[in-house]
């Protein structure tokens, strides 16, 4: 097992860098899709098989057609080469080295009486046990309930995000056509 | 810094890894589509954060083996009936209730020790970062969804998706 | 039926423009949806008053969503100070929406106006659910749908720079959003729940403070981009000023002002001062900002030939004197952030309804074409300059208030210097305001302001009914500074 966890880090962090190093735009959305792939991987070790599949199929799948379909409409604008900046880096590492100073006085990893573990007590399998009459999966049991009302935030994102794409891809001059969806738009 | 400390931390270090990598690309990046790309990685890595918090030595993920869960449901129903059963009678005899009240108190007792027995052989992970995240990634997608639109209207306006040329055009109005 | 609802009232307070919304894009007519919009609104506003009344009777309203018990539910937890923010919010929107009509029909295409009055409403529930909510993960999504209609809204602007300032605003809003999830991130892994008031209990103060540091570190910095503090505010003067009108009058009311309200209850209802201040000298470092802050964006506003663009940098400058008291952590100090928050809504509020009223007239925003305009559209001219006395803090104005509160509260704890800062600063806010007023009076009209006509009625009554405010609440002050100072005496741990 820790074989298989060390080489999906490892190529995770490949794919991260290979992602900033590469400039051609169509290469870069089908490492972002692999890195989306590798995260859910690493996430069915983790225990977490519901954000895996999620994040399989939004990140790895929606995620990766919306960018293409952009790219399909934009044109596959190369990055121009420039002299960079330090500025970037220099405030990357600073947060990353705030990042690992914050780390020091975690719970190590795995660790069972991690603050996560033991608090609430009982836990949220137990309670949701009892309260959800026996429903298998704790994560969909929590979701629609303890956390219910986050779904129905989740919810009304999606709405928002919705809204908020016809209103900015709508075209201006055909104001007698209501129904110009997004996708049907040409260039 | 011992080594055990540094094998307890290093997962959370290659997590911080990513996220540096995923915010450098936002912010050292011109092309529009690539700092979305970037948000994707940086936002990415932060809920492998959180499913990393949620994990648990020897334990596995948080669905209730389908046996346990019938049982558990069954003797929630029982429970529940039985409940049922004491309020409806209550008004027609105290004797009554006393005796169904000690059935259902037998029945939760008998039916609370097999599941004590249950769950000190599973150990579940936590299932609430996983809720999180899911809620996250939808955010995530959403947010995606958004900035790529505005990526093509500014391209619509502008003739491209570069940043500093667009800037540039800006400049020259 | 009253009992019913007065118990329900905080969910109330959110569902109404939450469902509002999607009813407005099913009717898919801009008048309709404009109508419903309206009156949702003020029934938001009318629901936020009637639970500002609520808490400043009990102090403190819980609710339990699906009754759910915390730490295993999500908590509505309403005090006195998110009443208060909640009425002014939900009360400015209102009165935004009361002007938009016109100028909306004369900058955003017909076609458009029904989205964009769902959007204003989902804005506005995200902007609500940030105040009346007492979980943290529930903070960041509601910050999520405000950020996310906030960046569709700001890209309707007319110009084709509007949409580049609204991806602008949304590269850096996510990070600063990213930044505030690895925060709660952080602070969950060490208290193992998601309610505020139980982190604040179960927060560790001796064993692991470097987590708990670094997870106050980024939610700060993660605010400090949604509040535009100085260096962080760059994305802001773009947005406002591309933005249409109605967008930057209620944003720039509202947005900054509730991520203000959330930095406020991170700090004291979350990681308590004590650990802010004593462990971490943030106070200090929090005053420097804001100082430099205020300094730098001043002088920045006075060069500014567009008065959108001007306020904006007024905008950034006044973020500063809010931080500024809260810093100060005594009861004066944070009744005057506080009411400050309020009393800068309404004026920026107005100030920017006023420039509305001269681009719906003038066509366009630049110092140069308002020329002259104060003699052919005296009524709005005058306005702004009322606007301009209170933004500058001339007594019997609002703006008078929370700077006397200031002024106090510096002496009190013998900080004198920043005393004598906040009177110069001032002095550059008289120059900028006296600027555009200048230009409105005693200049030759340009000649878009020698034809123009004195700004409709309709957006002129609520023009006035915020700069109006501005000076009631400038001389009687028990519903603004009097709430202000409870609320700042709940937050630190008192009875009022």
């Amino acid at each position: 097992m820790n074989f298989i966890v060390f080489a999906i880090l490892a190529l995770l962090a490949i794919t991260a860098v290979a992602i900033a190093k590469l400039r051609e735009l169509w290469a870069v959305i089908m490492f972002t899709g692999i890195y989306s792939f590798l995260s859910a991987s690493w996430m069915i070790i983790l225990d977490a098989p519901d954000v895996a599949f999620t994040e399989a199929a939004v990140g790895a799948g929606i995620s990766t057609v919306l960018m293409l379909s952009t790219m399909a409409l934009t044109g596959k604008a190369e990055e121009i080469p420039r002299k960079k900046s330090l500025v970037p880096l220099f405030v990357v590492i600073v947060t990353g080295a705030t990042l690992v100073y914050g780390t020091l006085d975690m719970p190590h990893f795995g660790s069972p009486d991690a603050p996560v573990q033991v608090y609430p007590d009982p836990s949220f399998v137990k309670r949701s046990e009892a309260d959800m009459h026996g429903l298998p999966n704790v994560v969909t049991a929590l979701l629609a309930s303890y956390r219910g009302y986050d779904t129905l935030g989740e919810t009304t994102v999606v709405l928002t995000a919705g809204i908020a794409v016809l209103l900015i891809l709508r075209r201006n001059d055909e104001k007698d056509e209501p129904t110009q969806l997004a996708g049907n738009k040409t260039p | 810094m011992t080594f055990e400390s540094i094998a307890g931390l290093y997962n959370y270090w290659v997590v911080i890894f990513l996220m540096m990598t995923g915010f450098y690309i936002v912010l050292a990046r011109k092309n529009l589509i690539k700092s979305v790309i970037g948000l994707n990685i940086f936002q990415t890595s932060v809920f492998l954060l959180y499913i990393t918090m949620g994990k648990v030595e020897h334990g596995t993920a948080p669905i209730v083996p389908p046996a346990i869960a019938e049982q558990q449901s069954h003797a929630s129903h029982g429970v529940g009936e039985n409940a049922h059963a004491a309020i409806e009678h209550a008004d027609e005899a105290h004797e009554v209730v006393h005796e169904v009240a000690h059935e259902v108190a037998l029945t939760v007792a008998d039916h609370g020790g097999e599941l004590a027995h249950a769950s000190t052989e599973i150990i579940y992970s936590n299932p609430l970062p996983s809720v999180l995240m899911l809620t996250a990634i939808v955010v995530g997608i959403a947010t995606t969804a958004l900035a790529l639109a505005l990526v093509v209207r500014i391209r619509e306006d502008y003739g491209t998706v570069d940043e500093e040329l667009i800037l540039e055009l800006d400049r020259g109005e | 039926m009253i009992d019913a609802i007065f118990a329900h009232l905080p969910i109330l307070l959110i569902v109404l423009p939450l469902m509002a919304a999607p009813c407005c894009v099913l009717v898919g007519n801009g008048r309709a949806a404009y109508l419903l919009a309206l009156v949702v609104s003020f029934a938001a506003f009318a629901c936020s008053v009637a639970m500002l009344g609520e808490t400043l009777q009990h102090h403190v309203v819980r609710y339990e969503l699906g009754n759910w018990s915390p730490p295993y539910g999500i908590e509505y937890r309403v005090d006195i100070f998110s009443g208060f923010v909640m009425a002014f919010v939900s009360g400015i929107g209102a009165i935004v929406l009361v002007y938009a009509p016109l100028s909306v029909r004369d900058e955003i295409p017909a076609s458009k106006h029904y989205l964009f009055y769902a959007t204003y409403l989902l804005c506005m529930t995200g902007l609500l659910g940030m105040c009346v909510t007492g979980d943290l993960f529930n903070v960041f999504v509601f910050l999520e749908i405000s950020s996310l209609s906030s960046y569709a809204l700001i890209s309707l602007g007319r110009t084709r720079r509007a949409p580049l300032a609204a991806f602008q605003y949304l590269i850096l809003g996510s990070i600063g959003a990213t930044f505030i999830l690895i925060g709660i991130g952080l602070l969950y892994q060490m208290t193992g729940t998601l309610n505020m008031a139980d982190i604040a209990a179960r927060v560790p103060h001796e064993h692991g403070p470097r987590t708990v540091l670094v997870a106050f570190a980024f939610l700060t910095v993660g605010l400090c981009v949604k509040m535009a503090v100085f260096p962080l505010h760059t994305w802001l003067p773009n947005a406002y000023t591309y933005a249409p009108s109605v967008v930057t009058c209620f944003i720039a009311a509202t947005a900054t002002k509730v991520s203000v309200y959330a930095f406020v209850r991170l700090i004291f209802g979350i990681i308590t001062p004590g650990f802010a201040f004593d462990v971490l000298p943030l106070d200090t470092e929090l005053m420097l900002f804001s100082l430099v802050g205020i300094f730098i964006a001043s002088i920045a506003a006075i060069y500014q030939n567009n008065v959108k663009r001007l306020l904006a940098y007024s905008s950034v400058a006044q973020i500063g004197y809010m931080l500024l008291g809260i810093s100060m952590a005594t009861p004066t100090g944070l009744s005057a952030g506080i009411v400050h928050m309020f009393n800068h809504a309404l004026i920026k509020g107005g100030l920017f309804m006023v420039a509305g009223c001269f681009a719906l007239r003038l066509g366009s925003v630049q110092l140069s074409d308002w020329k002259g305009a104060g003699r052919t559209m005296p009524l709005t001219a005058i306005a702004w300059a009322i606007g301009g006395l209170a933004l500058i803090g001339v007594p019997m104005t609002a703006g008078f208030i929370s700077k006397w509160l200031l002024l106090t509260s510096a002496f009190e704890t013998g900080r004198w210097p920043i005393a004598v800062l906040m009177l110069v600063s001032s002095l550059l806010a008289v120059v900028y305001v006296w600027k555009v007023v200048e230009t409105l009076f005693f200049s030759e009209p340009s000649e878009a302001a020698a034809g123009a006509t004195e700004a409709p009625l309709r957006m002129l009554i609520p023009t006035y009914l915020l700069i109006g405010a501005t000076l009631l609440f400038g001389v009687w002050t028990p519903y603004s500074a009097g709430i202000a100072r409870q609320a700042a005496i709940v937050l630190l741990g008192g009875t009022p």
